[in-house]
């Protein structure tokens, strides 16, 4: 089981690294223009947050565009890598109306297996300037705060998540249930390739 | 999360690697916390005598530091290098208010006096107990700097020594568990920043400011102890006092005093890369006050208590 980290420049990219090593997955963290042909036989990647302004910034995120387009494994993207898929797809991102840091209650709206044996209401860990403004028809959205109405999204048709929380962090609930859902995500897809 | 971290496997891989990278004299900068103790325990593991650590005595350590540290390091059987450098440190830093600026002269002052003792030792490895918050929060690539510590950011450009860092990958929670496994008494402290008091003291590090920042830690440390051994309070991840640099006017017995404020900060964390702010007990908090605030006298008349989490702060104020 193979799943690596892009690292677009988080504070807490390692530590997305550390809770899949400690979930006994082989685990590496890897710039954001790492070739797509270094990593196609991973089963699955996390695309971290970053610093970068997602809106005027951009480019700044490597070959991500070609991971999400040609890369047949399932993402999960966290902050800046939540909103940079969207952007992908035609959506759009900028300065968040309320920017959250620290503590803040998600409700989740939709079920994802993702967010299996997840209650509805947990306490998640923010640190976002930015946030998704306008999400693509491809994409539905899966939980909310009441500060950011899009704090979870899936595609409806491809293993693609994001997260404009941070799962990776101590301090948010259910972090590591998320990641094992993850891990269970790659494992399925990857049953199914062969 | 209760995740494991296999702690056998990386003392064996981690003192394996050294042993095979460094095959001749190294020194170690240990400064006695966590960190750098353990990684010395590990270094000394690897190279035996092969090994020298050094302690700087900054000027900015806590109450009675240096003579404990000596003896902690000393009882782990190091060689140890014992240098007074306080007025050195106090000399650059003069007139320095700047955070970055304050870290980056005494992360390039411990590399100068790490050389000295390099070129006397005749050794040409420096191993630092840097961890992962360390260069993450240091920045760097596509990483934003949050603050440059300084055995990683504070560090000059050009460096007569190579660095090895045996506990990179590693966060505080994993570093205190190899101490435990390698039976250092060192896993209980409270983690200390390499530079000290100088980050406590916010604003210009001068020889009395540093003291009433070291009074009122010690203050905070025996009262915290206290109500530990009475169960007022569980111990808190880290916690500290820092000197702000406002001033505010006091009554003393009838007379007008102007004078420091000072902040107290407790968390609650696992690795330091996020944490919350402790809930003490008021009647913990009140007894830290009303002693600081009479034992500092004209000093000090403000104690504050910071209710910040991280994000969006950090832990430490500098």
């Amino acid at each position: 089981m193979k799943i690596f980290v892009v690292d677009n420049g988080s504070q807490w990219t390692h530590r997305e690294w550390r809770v899949l090593r400690d979930l006994g997955v082989e685990t590496r963290i890897i710039a954001n223009d790492t070739p797509l042909d270094e990593i196609r036989d991973a089963d699955g990647i996390v695309l971290s947050g970053g610093a970068a302004r997602i809106g005027w910034e951009s480019a700044k995120l490597g070959n991500i565009g070609e991971y999400i387009d040609k890369g047949n494994f399932p993402i999960l993207g966290i902050c800046v890598g939540h909103q940079f898929m969207a952007m992908h797809y035609g959506g759009s991102a900028g300065p968040a109306d309320t920017p959250e840091f620290g503590k803040m209650e998600v409700e989740i709206h939709k079920p994802s297996p993702l967010f299996k044996g997840l209650p509805k209401k947990f306490t998640a860990w923010e640190s976002h300037n930015d946030e998704i403004k306008n999400l693509p028809k491809e994409f539905e959205v899966l939980a909310s705060s009441p500060t950011c109405k899009i704090q979870a999204i899936h595609h409806r048709m491809k293993p693609l998540f994001g997260l404009q929380f941070h799962p990776e962090v101590e301090d948010c609930e259910y972090g590591e249930e998320i990641f094992r859902n993850f891990i269970e995500i790659c494992r399925d897809f990857t049953a199914k390739k062969k | 999360m209760m995740l494991m971290f296999n702690v056998e496997k990386f003392v064996k891989e981690e003192t394996g690697r050294l042993r095979q990278k460094i095959n001749e004299k190294a020194i170690i900068a240990c400064s006695g916390g966590v960190d750098s103790t353990v990684a010395a325990a590990l270094a000394k593991e690897a190279l035996g005598k092969n090994l020298v650590a050094v302690f700087v005595d900054t000027g900015f350590m806590r109450k009675g530091e240096p003579d404990s540290v000596r003896r902690m390091l000393e009882k782990i059987g190091l060689n140890l290098r014992f240098v007074k450098a306080e007025d050195e440190f106090f000399e650059v830093l003069k007139g320095v208010t700047e955070p970055e600026e304050k870290r980056k002269i005494i992360g390039e002052k411990f590399i100068r006096i790490f050389e000295r003792i390099a070129g006397q030792e005749k050794a040409k490895y420096l191993i630092q107990g840097t961890i992962a918050p360390d260069w993450i929060e240091s920045g760097g690539g596509v990483r934003d700097k949050i603050k440059s510590h300084h055995n990683v950011g504070g560090l000059p450009e050009k460096i007569g020594l190579e660095i090895v860092e045996p506990l990179r990958d590693l966060y505080k929670d994993e570093v205190r568990k190899v101490a435990k496994f390698l039976n250092i008494e060192v896993h209980e402290r409270q983690p200390f920043p390499g530079p000290g008091l100088a980050v406590r003291v916010i604003g210009e590090l001068t020889k009395e400011n540093v003291e009433i920042a070291r009074e009122a830690n010690a203050i905070m440390d025996e009262e915290m102890e206290k109500a530990f051994a009475e169960k007022k309070v569980s111990k808190p991840w880290q916690y500290f006092a820092a000197l702000l640099p406002v001033k505010s006017v006091g009554v003393h017995g009838d007379l007008r005093n102007y004078g420091y404020m000072i902040a107290l900060r407790a968390v609650e964390s696992i690795d330091g890369m996020s944490a919350s702010y402790s809930k003490i007990p008021h009647e913990v908090l009140d007894r830290i006050s009303v002693r600081i605030t009479n034992v500092l006298g004209k000093k000090v008349n403000h104690v504050v208590y910071d209710i910040t989490n991280k994000p969006p702060g950090t832990i430490e104020f500098e």
